[in-house]
């Protein structure tokens, strides 16, 4: 049949028109498709600031990623954090606003320790998801059914790579003795309880063993002790400022001891660029790291490369993000945003995130990492496990460069 | 022991004498103007991140005070004609009113330093931080003896100047009485001027001093600010000399205290000896 | 405000959680009652007798943590053993407030904010309730919204009682003393008002409402540590929610609590936590320049101030 040339541009029209819907029909589908709403309150302001805005860029970037590649569950994310300010106060109240108010679908997690221990509380009431730092072992043993730490900052987990490795160590070459400062809030406590353990198991002596508030004042009443009493390995279970006066007041003192492991100060990226060649050789823990081989994290580190100039992805900037990712597993492996029936398959599943493999406990933990650090050069390497060693550890701790 | 103790009693004297530097502009600002100036610890980090700025560009802290102390000197002038004097022509009870505005100044010099820098801590590092001058068993660090070297210099030139010139005796003078300063001539709003400009200026340099040893962010202001109220009210309001006392004496304390009780008592220990010290002697040591 | 429009308003929030109001609203009026509470007992000490406490939040988390710890050791409710945070909170005002009364102006500021520290530095190391790992009740056991209305009443109740306590100190002979007080001490004392017995029972009402506040909002945290219990963030916003709203009168600084919490809501939803900051810093700044009295007085005066009579043509009035 000879289609009339009126015929034959008709039938081609409707094809193309018919080839070109589903196109257009998929654009606007996905363009006026709901967004999933996920909410989180963090320090954008504030003493915990430094580290809030680096969890927020983790959370945003899951985002950007997330939407690239078609959304989650078809649906473009949509990221809302809002800024508690450093309270904790702030932080329980706007992430209510959040659930009752703008009725988010997915709570993203807080920062630090007091603020997510608090908004776990919160969520349990309320019933929602979620995953974040945690605070520490004692907010998992609460019994709360609706929190997970995807990985947690756990204290009590810290120092567990360090000692292993030391005890790699031939006993001939161990440190002796140890000396300890702890910051008297829920990490240094929680950090300091791996360290009790450690230390008994390795059977060293803890000669020294303070606690201080912050602000610090002064180092070198502490570290002069530590020197008298002849301690050849120190613990600084603190942050950033405190750690900063601790290592300036070893050099100024010339107390060298054999290995110093430091809490959480040396997590941040400005334990390498302000301090320097004094922050080097420290020893701490991690729950993930920029060199392990687990996929997603080469992305991260060239994004940090190409958005910040940084060479490295921050530790918290991983964090954000595995949160975030974790929750997006659950989301697409159980196919649903009821948050009942989250947490069943949050029981039930493997996922394989940044951090690693990950299953959850009864208590919303999965197994404790022994994953340990060194800054060797500049550099924060992976030293423990041995499988995942990115640099060789240095022991003893070289004399101060002068 | 006996070296321990002179270890922390040294340490303690030379952060002490920073503090006591922080607390001396402060001090004055109240004493002569009763002016509470909720900010003075907030300008100390502004500076603190003026000398970052130039310690990344290789200047020495110590040079940059040549560019510090005259833009604070102006700054002290500049708030006190913007903003103290119409604060002050309107309201009641100044010394309230003055600590309000303030606050929210420091507030939004906090938010502005955040703006600028972000709000990541910042150390400054020079070429004798972590070295000691070694003086038998002691160790004395190098950026504390320069700290506390600044503050000696600046406190020691600011008494010269109240004792020993013109504008400084009519700053006294005000402060002393003044209505009756007043009515020997002396020119109120220049004497306040200058004794702001001052104050602030002091604050500066506490700032670099401040910058030597701590690290920082824009919310560091707080935790010096405590130290701050603690020196001048321990001191004395408006005493140079009360502020020093009581400077050294909240650092050696602080640190001495560790040696007979857990670390972790310091604290309580430095708030109920200065709680108790105040209740025995209710207007500071040195109340002139 | 007139009577009829108290009872009224009164009527309304008696009401409100079963007219249908969702769980945020009644959180952000539960937050609002609290901090009328803080502000009004306040200002008892504050306002009304001159001395300015810069270490309420003292009080407060003791009231907290009595209840934190009655409800971890003993199992007892919040909603039951919150007066006795409020008497803990009253007995430590009493036995530290004694020696601190005996300052005066700036000086006993300092002093209590020097206490507020060091309260805060003392629990921090306390073993009994969780010492610096913070201190972890069991959840109230209802449902989110019946949760909310529970606080709400026993919020709004607690600030009826502080409410009702400020007018009665305010209108009563004791407000005339602490007036005196507050006017010239000495001069004061000098005509047989009893300075230090008024400026003790002052101090140890407001001392124990504020206390009441904090065993209630420690039950709604559910996890407490002496960071946040002790802020003294909190302390110095005691100070200006009465600052701003009136130290006068008793019920100016339930109009400072109102707006403040809820500029800042708004604020900080709408525009951000930090420009919130700011904004609110300069608004309070011009409030203390342009008000000192505060907010209440200005307004009480504009409305009550007889219209200006009509202008008078220049020529008539010069002849």
């Amino acid at each position: 049949m000879r289609l009339s040339r009126r015929q034959f541009l008709q039938s081609a029209a409707l094809g193309a028109g018919a080839l070109a819907v589903p196109q257009l029909l998929h654009r606007n589908a996905w363009a006026q498709a709901r967004p999933i709403r996920l909410g989180g309150t963090l320090p954008l302001t504030g003493p915990f600031a430094d580290t809030g805005v680096w969890v927020e860029r983790g959370y945003r970037y899951w985002a950007e990623q997330t939407n690239q590649r078609g959304g989650l569950l078809g649906r473009p994310v949509e990221v809302i954090v809002l800024d508690d300010a450093s309270s904790v106060d702030r932080a329980v109240s706007l992430l209510e606003r959040l659930i009752t108010v703008d009725r988010v679908d997915l709570v993203l997690g807080g920062y630090p320790g007091t603020a997510a221990a608090a908004q776990m509380a919160l969520v349990e009431r309320y019933r929602k998801v979620y995953i974040s730092m945690g605070g520490h072992m004692a907010s998992f043993r609460r019994g709360f059914k609706y929190s997970f730490g995807g990985p947690p900052l756990m204290g009590q987990w810290w120092y567990e790579g360090a000692w292993r490795w030391l005890a790699n160590i031939p006993r001939g070459q161990r440190p002796t003795r140890a000396a300890a400062i702890t910051v008297n809030n829920p990490v240094g406590m929680s950090v300091r309880e791996s360290m009790l353990d450690g230390l008994k198991r390795l059977e060293i002596p803890l000669v020294m063993d303070e606690l201080y508030d912050l602000p610090l004042a002064s180092a070198e009443p502490l570290v002069s002790r530590a020197r008298a009493l002849g301690a050849d390995m120190f613990l600084a279970n603190g942050f950033f400022p405190d750690g900063v006066l601790t290592i300036r007041a070893m050099k100024a003192l010339d107390y060298n001891p054999k290995v110093i492991l430091q809490g959480v100060g040396s997590l941040i990226p400005e334990w390498v660029t302000q301090l320097g060649p004094d922050g080097d050789y420290v020893v701490s823990g991690t729950a993930i790291h920029h060199k392990l081989p687990f996929p997603g994290i080469a992305e991260l580190n060239q994004a940090a490369q190409e958005r910040w100039k940084l060479k490295w992805a921050p530790q918290y900037f991983l964090f954000g993000y595995a949160w975030a990712q974790l929750l997006q597993q659950a989301v697409e492996g159980a196919k649903s945003l009821n948050h009942a029936v989250l947490v069943r398959y949050m029981r039930e599943a493997t996922f394989k995130t940044i951090a690693g493999e990950l299953r959850f406990d009864e208590k919303g933990l999965p197994a404790p990492y022994e994953y340990t650090t060194q800054v060797i050069n500049g550099e924060v390497e992976l030293i423990w496990p041995p499988g995942r060693r990115s640099a060789q550890p240095v022991y003893p701790k070289p004399p101060w460069r002068r | 022991m006996l070296v321990q103790t002179l270890q922390a009693l040294a340490t303690g004297l030379l952060t002490g004498s920073v503090y006591a530097l922080l607390g001396a502009g402060f001090s004055l600002i109240w004493g002569v103007a009763h002016v509470i100036n909720v900010a003075h610890a907030a300008l100390a980090v502004g500076a603190a991140y003026a000398v970052y700025a130039l310690a990344t560009r290789g200047v020495d802290p110590l040079a940059s005070l040549a560019m510090v102390v005259p833009l604070f000197f102006l700054l002290g002038v500049g708030f006190h004609e913007a903003v103290i004097r119409p604060a002050a022509r309107r309201a009641g009870d100044l010394v309230l009113v003055s600590m309000v505005l303030t606050f929210g100044l420091a507030a939004a010099l906090e938010n502005a330093l955040a703006a600028v820098w972000g709000p990541g801590p910042r150390v400054v590092n020079v070429a004798y931080t972590g070295q000691a001058i070694r003086l038998g068993v002691l160790a004395l660090p190098v950026p504390h003896v320069a700290g506390a070297g600044l503050a000696a210099v600046t406190i020691t030139a600011l008494y010269l100047f109240l004792h020993k010139t013109f504008p400084g005796k009519a700053v006294r003078a005000v402060w002393q009485n003044r209505d009756g300063a007043a009515l020997c001539a002396v020119n109120l709003r220049q004497v306040t001027s200058l004794t702001y400009g001052l104050a602030i200026a002091s604050a500066g340099v506490a700032g670099v001093a401040l910058a030597l040893i701590y690290s920082f962010s824009p919310a560091t202001h707080l935790m010096w600010l405590v130290f701050v109220f603690l020196v001048v009210i321990v001191g004395g309001v408006g005493s140079l000399v009360g502020a020093v006392v009581a400077g050294m004496l909240v650092g050696a304390l602080t640190n001495l205290a560790t040696l007979v009780i857990p670390f972790a008592w310091a604290p309580f220990l430095l708030f109920a000896s200065l709680g108790v010290l105040l209740l025995w002697r209710p207007t500071g040591l040195f109340r002139r | 405000m007139s009577r009829a429009a108290a009872a009224g308003l009164l009527a309304v929030l008696l009401v409100l959680p079963w007219a249908g109001a969702g769980e945020y609203p009644l959180a952000l009026l539960y937050s609002t009652f609290m901090y009328a509470t803080l502000a009004v007992a306040w200002n008892i000490i504050g306002g009304f007798a001159g001395y300015l406490s810069f270490g309420h939040a003292a009080f407060f988390g003791l009231g907290g943590y009595a209840t934190g710890f009655l409800l971890v050791h003993a199992g007892l409710s919040p909603f039951l053993t919150a007066p006795v945070g409020g008497v803990v909170a009253a007995v430590f005002a009493a036995l530290a407030g004694y020696p601190c009364l005996r300052l005066r102006g700036p000086y006993f500021a300092v002093v209590t904010m020097i206490l507020g520290l060091a309260v805060r530095a003392v629990v921090l190391n306390l073993p009994w309730t969780g010492a610096a790992e913070g201190l972890w009740m069991t959840l109230p056991p209802w449902e989110p919204l019946a949760a909310r209305r529970a606080f709400y009443y026993a919020m709004l109740a607690i600030a009826l009682v502080t409410a009702w306590t400020g007018h009665a100190v305010r209108h009563g002979k004791m407000g005339v003393g602490l007036e005196a007080i507050r006017e010239d001490e000495d001069a004061a004392q000098s005509i047989g008002v009893p300075a230090v017995r008024l400026k003790m029972s002052a101090l140890t009402i407001s001392a124990g409402l504020t206390g009441l506040a904090g065993g209630i909002y420690a039950y709604d945290r559910s996890y407490i540590h002496p960071d946040f219990m002790f802020d003294l963030h909190l302390s110095v916003l005691a100070v200006l929610m009465a600052l701003l709203g009136g130290r006068r009168s008793w019920a100016g600084p339930i109009l400072g609590a109102v707006v403040v919490r809820l500029v800042d809501e708004v604020l900080t939803v709408r525009v951000g936590t930090e420009v919130a900051r700011i904004i609110f810093g300069l608004g309070l700044a011009l409030v203390i320049v342009l008000l000192p009295e505060g907010l209440l007085p200005h307004l009480m005066r504009r409305r009550r101030a007889p219209r200006p009579p009509a202008a008078v043509p220049a020529a008539v009035v010069r002849s």
